[in-house]
């Protein structure tokens, strides 16, 4: 006869070999079976609204570059919308396309991350190994074109920071057309390996309904059939002429996730090179650093986790009265409750990792 | 997941009989941006529920103190000069829609609702020491939003199911965002001269 409870409580975190960053899950267990979480969140928390409110606009681009890594440029590009959208200002159509460049390597880069954890979290660290190789060219394509790996400073209010000319658009294209077919044979792997299948499929289910309920955004959302993505519903930069394709799958497991993120990496090429064969000559940016007048403002734009939305409101100081912003993460956090119900001790890892948790940009 | 309908000032006037400040703009890609001020804070909860009728999602809360305007006394001490005390007979107090005092104290709490693209955002106004209802029986997506806006701001929100800190610690003092933190007490100190000297030192070695 034993006294060994049948229910138990189990920490994962705040530090844990399956996270990146620090969060803390409380889960309740019975048996291997998950039957409560709870999360307690706070461990990167920085400050960093209070501090936007004590720096000038044009710093504050530069300190919300910091926000995070992953998603660094969706940050500045955002915050830039929301003051050009205070002041009145167009950006010009180069500015525009080169945004839509700078954003879509980001995504690349970023959803090829992701995806390699994935097979790292499986235990198939060969796989691993070659989808950070892949992601690799998305980096060069980075420190090539912009003189950073991770922080690209391409963004300013009025445009862009960056230039292509003929010697980086060379590259880009070239390093472009080597992704493509490591990224389709990426998807094909991911289509049909057996260790990958086995820890993915119908685990970590989140249904429409429950994805609507907790707001979730981004490649989430879109895993679960909700076809929200910003750049489709609330255009902006060049994104309403450019062929964007939104895709949608309807299974809301951890394996039509990680295939959405695929294969918006290779809807990210297709823009990026509608891009470099339309891109039009003249000025990245406005001739004069613009005064950002007293007012308000919304701007959205869909960075590789989902929507970002950053709310602007300025007065006659040159800091800002109030910056606030909430990022992907922050929506899709709770739909994890839904996600690790009935799960697996074994899974937990696996299913966090499929909402693509950022938790420095979601703790500020 | 529709967009903002034509008619939503109407509508949202019939929620909010007390008043409503609306504006709202499209931009060229036809993305509108809308605002709503509300005169009663009480009549946020029967917008929300206008706005979940109509499928919105609550997108994100946003909660600030806005400044007084700069040309009236300054209400934190007692040096009030004469004159600034003379000129503030003669003007009213200012005040934000609906009459909330506009002194400082007050908190702006900004309702960001996504309609298929478009923002509509309600604004609720407060007074120091005032509360507003809990939307989190109406939008799971206010939870997090709430429990945050709580720990920066000394603002209560009524019902919440779950109203513990979320990202700061129970030890650390409530309303952060209405104190002045040093930076070396926010760094904890951790900031010093050192790089500097580093700095020099190199400069003064390479001249």
């Amino acid at each position: 006869m034993s006294t060994v409870p049948e229910t138990y409580t189990i920490p994962v975190g705040p530090l844990h070999v399956a996270l990146e960053e620090p969060m803390y899950f409380r889960i309740d267990v019975h048996g291997e079976t998950v039957t409560h979480v709870d999360i307690n969140a706070g461990h990167v928390h920085r400050g960093i609204e209070y501090l936007t409110t004590k720096r000038t606009m044009l710093q504050n681009v530069v300190l919300t570059e910091r926000i995070c890594s992953l998603c660094s440029n969706s940050h500045p590009e955002t915050f830039a919308m929301a003051a050009e959208q205070i002041a009145g200002i167009a950006i010009p159509e180069r500015a525009a396309m080169l945004r839509v460049v700078a954003a879509e390597v980001k995504r690349i880069a970023s959803n090829l991350f992701n995806v390699a954890l994935l097979a790292h979290l499986v235990g198939y660290e060969t796989l691993f190994m070659h989808v950070m190789q892949v992601r690799e060219i998305a980096q060069d394509i980075k420190e090539t074109v912009f003189g950073n790996r991770m922080d690209l400073g391409a963004i300013c209010i009025g445009g862009v920071r960056y230039d292509l000319d003929e010697e980086t658009t060379g590259f880009l294209v070239a390093a472009l057309d080597r992704l493509v077919p490591e990224i389709e044979a990426i998807v094909a792997t991911y289509r049909t390996n057996g260790s990958i299948l086995g820890r993915t499929r119908d685990v970590g289910v989140l249904t429409r309904e429950q994805g609507l309920a907790c707001g979730v955004v981004g490649p989430v959302a879109r895993a679960s059939g909700i076809a929200y993505d910003v750049r489709a519903v609330a255009p902006y930069a060049a994104y309403d002429r450019l062929p964007l394709e939104v895709h949608v799958l309807t299974d809301g497991d951890v394996w039509s996730r990680a295939m959405i993120r695929l294969a918006e990496a290779l809807t990210a090429i297709d823009l990026i090179r509608a891009c470099l064969r339309d891109l039009p000559d003249g000025p990245t940016r406005l001739a004069e650093t613009p005064d950002i007048p007293p007012g308000r403002a919304i701007a959205k734009s869909e960075a590789p986790r989902g929507e970002l939305i950053y709310y602007l409101k300025t007065n006659d100081n040159p800091q800002p009265e109030r910056v606030k912003w909430r990022v992907p993460t922050f929506m899709n956090w709770d739909a994890l409750r839904f996600m690790l119900a009935d799960a697996k001790i074994a899974d937990i890892a696996i299913i966090v990792n499929s909402i693509d948790p950022c938790v420095s940009c979601t703790e500020r | 997941m529709s967009r903002i309908p034509d008619d939503i000032e109407t509508r949202l006037r019939e929620a909010a009989p007390r008043g409503v400040d609306y504006a709202s703009s499209t931009d060229p890609h036809g993305v509108t941006v809308a605002w709503a001020g509300l005169a009663d804070r009480e009549e946020l909860l029967s917008v929300a529920q206008l706005l979940h009728g109509l499928g919105a999602r609550l997108s994100m809360i946003s909660a600030s103190q806005p400044p007084a305007p700069e040309d009236e006394e300054e209400d934190d001490d007692g040096e009030a000069e004469e004159g600034a005390e003379a000129a503030a007979e003669e003007a009213p107090a200012p005040v934000s829609f609906g009459g909330t005092p506009l002194d400082g104290t007050s908190y702006e709490l900004a309702y960001h609702f996504d309609l298929g693209g478009d923002t509509l955002t309600v604004v609720a106004y407060l007074p120091a020491g005032g509360s507003v209802a809990s939307l989190t029986p109406l939008f799971r997506t206010a939870d997090w939003n709430e429990r945050e806006l709580m720990e920066c701001y000394a603002v209560t929100v009524r019902n919440h199911p779950d109203p513990r800190r979320l990202f700061l610690d129970a030890s650390i003092d409530p309303a952060v965002l209405e104190r002045l933190i040093p930076f070396s007490t926010l760094v904890n100190a951790a900031s010093t001269k050192g790089l500097w000297e580093k700095i020099m030192t190199g400069h003064a070695g390479a001249a």
